[in-house]
């Protein structure tokens, strides 16, 4: 009919022989679908690293085949990946949930084809799925709690949300201001939509100051933008030892940040070096996924896992906040929570990788998806 | 007409009846591609279950798309449609009762409030001639803080039968509902489309104007299309409602950029008057079949948001190329006798000369510039009110304020000048988000183990940036693709290219040069204020005192008579493109300094409001009117207004409200009182 459409039918069938030949699976390992949403962002890159150096593991590596699909932010069409996915021969999936509530009928659908089904960071509230997460409601309050009490409970704060309309934010952000609400003396000046980005947090704390000056702020609470905020700070003169108390995100730039100054660290240049900023670091951990797929495959073995897997809040202090030597599992079992800003280029990154149920990853498989052992 | 001599033999019957309906033959020809394409490379070809949840999953997205399509139909454009179908999700999950008489009852509703949006919408565009897309884009924020009110977090249940009864089957194993639905709206289609209003709706959209002369009530016609459309999406709603029996907040918003994919390949042209919503139905199954095809072909999955873009652009390229390639057009249009009389030398000569305030030629120069400043001057007005209000709330704004609003206000008036000059050409950039991100990644990793790289990275990423609307600019112009899908699928291949070269996270640093630009300070003031001062002038002369800035405008007025007046209308349009590729990337640059790194995704906020703020300023979105400083206009008042917002504690709900109605109001202003 048109030359387009043929070229278009052969380009397709031409791929489809080339692909077609190399996916023939073989019949032991036990077939795992990773279903991702968004991958623009450290957090994501991080689990599905994670992820991959789990399915690689020496105790995996044999009885896991895992492919890795990207739905975007779009809950319909992780709805009909799953399904593709339970269509495909799925025997477990592990998947970031878009939406905590739409993917419940086409997970109760795989669930009734016995396909075990396990969400991670995210919960969903379809109950034959298996969660692995934190409780964000402890998270807004440790860290409410925290900065009402290192403002000795009053002050002007500024709250830096996630993305409005998500189960996560609206859990972190009202168990912090309930209470921010018991303490009369805390008023919130302004609060700005952060969207859980380092970018965004940017332009919307420049607005806020815009109108708030920053010696009428006493501390802040954020979920992503600590880092952002102590760069705007230094900007605008502010010296290490005035820095205003920050509540919130994990990223590594912001513990190193934390250390007392005059740490020595290796590649620390700008505001990515110690500086003794007060702060309490917590963050969805990145191993979650990869903590799911264990789960997942000794579920396939016919062990017995519980439904709701609530993760310890990888919490860190000024006082607990520790530089790592190697990264590797056995050194994060010590205690040490931060790596060097020669290893970790980009601030941004999420340090929160320790787990004392996944011996199987550590920095290497957060950054390169190479697992322990 | 005599029946003997116009009787035609069968073939020249039928001829012209397939060439006509090319645009929805060549849509379903792509559908039935990719249908067999999915079952040649499954291990197991398609069964009912697939097919009954695949017409389950694509229906929301099918029934979004046909009310789109009516829109689009009469050279509107409808950007409220993924927070309408939001909006009506979050009611239905919230409200539904078990009763069979509740359900009907709130799906009755679910339509109804898909309708309000619509006429609120139609009355706007119908009674008070406004541009759709600013419109539409003001309705969807306020439709968007609608949604939160309902609901802040996804939640709510849906009565199973519900679900059962709009995605179960109609016919056990034979015929999935969702089938059932999609066919009753399309036949209800297809007796609308024969009656006076369908005719109408067909005419308005190729001409407005003569379908006025010949008595069409155009205005009503526009009402009741905007007011058809919301219904269609309020089902859409009731119908993903079913589908994931819950609601959700965000549900809608990401299906945006894919129902117009969908319609544009059901082949529908943009601008109007051509298409119809059985193409549209296939065009959106297309791109879910496009899912399943990704799938099964396991794509890495950084090369995803490639293979889809190309796949997209693939599909649009069978539908768009009718009657040949349009290279072949270009050449041949030289050839073409001008039929307009007056000969092309004296037309093009006043059109050319005038200064390219968009005025019609023979118009004295001090009533087009009066005409210029009427449509820019609203927008200052209101920027000086939120100017107002803000000093009033904050006691007085200083030098602080000032400088803060100029910096965070410079990204949108460098992006206002590329996304400006492809809309004033009746284009649109839909790739600049990732344009930004690609180039914030590239600026910084470059940056890495050297001192000082800003000297030869941006200029190499504004050559990228150039490039990257060549591309566009070429698939718009010599393959004749609609500049939606091509900008579209750019935009995903750049997002994989982004997402490969960073391995997901991005590293490095904004060179220190851009970083002291954008934070430090120069006379008292950050740098780059400086800078955008000195680009506003620049900008400004380019549209209004280069060659290239009146080419700009003659074709965004009429290609045709701009080709007749002896314009490269395809050399014009493909800089256009570059220009708005140098421009994104240099947003990039900018933000990235501003940030000190960059981050994958930080173009992402920056696509509507590029395309709000040049709209704001007075531009009309069909091409041809409209000014760069009116847009600096808009960008100043939409980032004034979300820096008063951001200082308060004003529930994000209530802010997307606000901005919504502001947006509105500004255009309300706007207002073209003499339009014919």
């Amino acid at each position: 009919m048109n030359i387009f459409a043929r070229l278009a039918t052969a380009l397709v069938t031409g791929t489809a022989l080339l692909t077609g030949a190399g996916a023939a699976a073989q019949a032991k390992p036990y077939k795992v679908y990773l279903s991702m949403s968004y991958i623009g962002n450290d957090w994501q890159a991080e689990a599905e690293n994670m992820v991959k150096a789990m399915a690689a593991s020496s105790a995996l590596k044999d009885k896991v085949h895992l492919d890795v699909q990207v739905s975007g932010p779009n809950a319909q069409r992780q709805i009909q990946q799953i399904n593709a996915m339970v269509e495909a021969g799925a025997q477990a999936i592990v998947v970031y949930p878009i939406s905590p509530t739409a993917l419940d009928p086409v997970i109760r659908s795989a669930c009734a084809r016995h396909v075990v089904v396990i969400a991670y960071d995210a919960q969903v509230t379809e109950p034959c799925a298996y969660d692995v997460h934190i409780d964000q409601t402890q998270a807004g309050q440790v860290t409410g709690q925290w900065l009402a009490d290192k403002l000795h409970g009053k002050g002007n704060i500024v709250v830096m949300t996630g993305v409005p309309g998500t189960s996560v934010d609206t859990a972190r952000t009202a168990a912090a201001k309930a209470v921010f609400a018991k303490y009369p003396g805390i008023h919130i000046v302004a609060e700005g939509v952060g969207m859980w980005s380092q970018a965004v947090a940017r332009t919307e704390l420049s607005k806020i100051v815009a109108t708030h000056p920053w010696s009428s702020i006493d501390g802040l609470w954020m979920q992503v933008g600590c880092l952002t905020a102590t760069s705007m700070e230094h900007e605008a003169g502010i010296k290490d030892d005035a820095l205003k108390p920050c509540a919130g995100e994990g990223s590594n730039g912001h513990r190193v940040e934390m250390l007392a100054a005059g740490t020595a660290v290796d590649g620390a240049h700008g505001t990515y070096r110690p500086m003794g900023l007060p702060s309490i670091s917590y963050a969805s951990p990145p191993y979650s996924g990869a903590l799911a797929l264990k789960l997942a495959v000794e579920k396939l073995d016919g062990k017995t896992i519980p439904h709701d897997i609530v993760l310890p809040l990888p919490l860190v202090t000024n006082a607990t906040v520790q530089m790592c030597k190697t990264g590797s599992w056995e050194d994060m079992r010590g205690g040490c929570n931060v790596f060097q800003p020669a290893v970790i280029s980009n601030p941004g990154w999420f340090a929160a990788i320790f787990s004392k149920d996944t011996p199987e990853v550590g920095l290497q498989a957060a950054l390169h998806g190479t697992p322990e052992h | 007409m005599s029946a003997v001599a116009a009787a035609p033999t069968p073939t020249q019957r039928f001829m012209p009846e397939l060439v006509r309906r090319r645009g929805l033959l060549t849509a379903i020809l792509v559908f039935i591609v990719l249908l067999v394409a999915v079952n040649l490379i499954a291990a197991a070809p398609m069964g009912y279950f697939d097919v009954s949840y695949l017409s389950a999953g694509g229906a929301t997205l099918a029934l979004a798309a046909i009310g789109q399509t009516l829109v689009i139909l009469t050279g509107g454009f409808d950007l409220s449609a993924g927070a309408v179908i939001s909006l009506v999700n979050v009611i239905l999950a919230t409200h539904l009762g078990t009763t069979p008489g509740s359900e009907l009852m709130w799906a009755v509703i679910g339509i109804g409030v898909g309708a309000a949006v619509g006429a609120v919408n139609g009355l706007f565009v119908a009674a008070l001639r406004l541009q759709p897309i600013v419109v539409t884009l003001a309705v969807m924020f306020v439709t968007q803080g609608l949604t939160l009110l309902v609901t802040d977090k996804p939640g709510g249940t849906v009565p199973a039968d519900f679900t059962a009864f709009l995605t179960g089957s109609a016919i056990p194993n034979l015929l999935p509902a969702p089938l059932v639905v999609l066919a009753v709206v399309l036949v209800v289609w297809g007796v609308l489309k024969r009656t006076r209003f369908g005719t109408a709706l067909y005419a308005i959209g190729s001409d407005a104007d003569a379908a006025g002369f010949t008595g069409i009530r155009v205005a009503r016609t526009t009402f009741m299309t905007y007011i058809l459309a919301g219904a269609a999406y309020g089902l859409a709603g009731v119908m993903v409602t079913a589908q994931t029996s819950t609601g959700d907040p965000l549900v809608g918003d990401p299906l945006l950029l894919q129902i117009f994919a969908a319609v544009v390949i059901g082949g529908t042209v943009l601008g109007g008057g051509r298409g119809g919503c059985v193409g549209s139905v296939f065009g959106a199954y297309s791109l879910m079949l496009i899912v399943n095809i990704l799938l099964v072909l396991n794509v890495p999955a950084y090369y995803s948001t490639v293979v889809e873009g190309l796949i997209l652009i693939l599909a649009a390229f069978s539908g768009a190329a009718h009657g040949g390639l349009p290279i072949a057009r270009w050449l041949a249009a030289p050839r073409l006798p001008a039929r307009r009389g007056g000969g092309r030398g004296a037309a093009a000569a006043v059109m050319l000369t005038g200064t390219a305030a968009a005025a019609p030629p023979r118009v004295p120069w001090r009533t087009r510039h009066a005409e210029a400043l009427r449509y820019a001057v609203p927008a200052y007005v209101c920027f000086f009110i939120v100017l107002a209000v803000t000093g009033w709330m904050y006691g007085g704004i200083g030098p602080r304020y000032l400088g803060a609003l100029a910096v965070l206000s410079s990204f949108l008036i460098v992006l206002a000048l590329g996304q400006g000059a492809v809309i004033l050409t009746g284009g649109l950039d839909l790739s600049v988000p990732w344009t930004i991100g690609l180039a914030g990644i590239l600026v910084a990793g470059f940056g890495q183990g050297s001192a000082d790289s800003a000297i030869w990275a941006i200029p190499l990423v504004l050559m990228i940036g150039a490039a990257t609307g060549f591309v566009n600019g070429t698939g718009v112009v010599i393959f004749g693709l609609p500049p939606i899908v091509v900008t579209l699928g750019m935009n995903g291949i750049l997002q994989g290219i982004a997402l490969l070269y960073s391995g997901g996270t991005p590293s490095g640093f904004a060179p220190p040069t851009i970083r002291w630009v954008m934070t430090g300070h120069l006379l008292g003031i950050v740098p780059v204020i400086w800078l955008i001062l000195i680009f506003i002038v620049l900008a400004s002369l380019l549209l209004t005192r280069t060659a290239f800035g009146r080419r700009v405008y003659a074709v965004g007025n009429s290609q045709r008579v701009a080709r007749l007046a002896g314009v490269n209308v395809g050399r014009t349009i493909i800089l256009v493109y570059m220009l708005s590729g140098v421009c994104a990337a240099l947003v990039g640059i900018m933000l990235s300094g501003f940030s000190g790194q960059a981050s994958l995704g930080m173009g992402d906020d920056y696509l509507l409001p590029s395309i709000a703020v040049v709209v704001v300023g007075g531009t009309l979105i069909t091409g041809g009117r409209g000014n760069y400083l009116g847009m600096v206009g808009g960008v100043l008042l939409l980032t004034a207004l979300q820096t008063l917002l951001a200082g308060t504690t004003t529930p994000p709900a209530i802010r997307e409200i606000l901005y919504g109605a502001v947006v509105l109001a500004a255009v309300v202003a706007l207002r073209d009182r003499t339009a014919t």
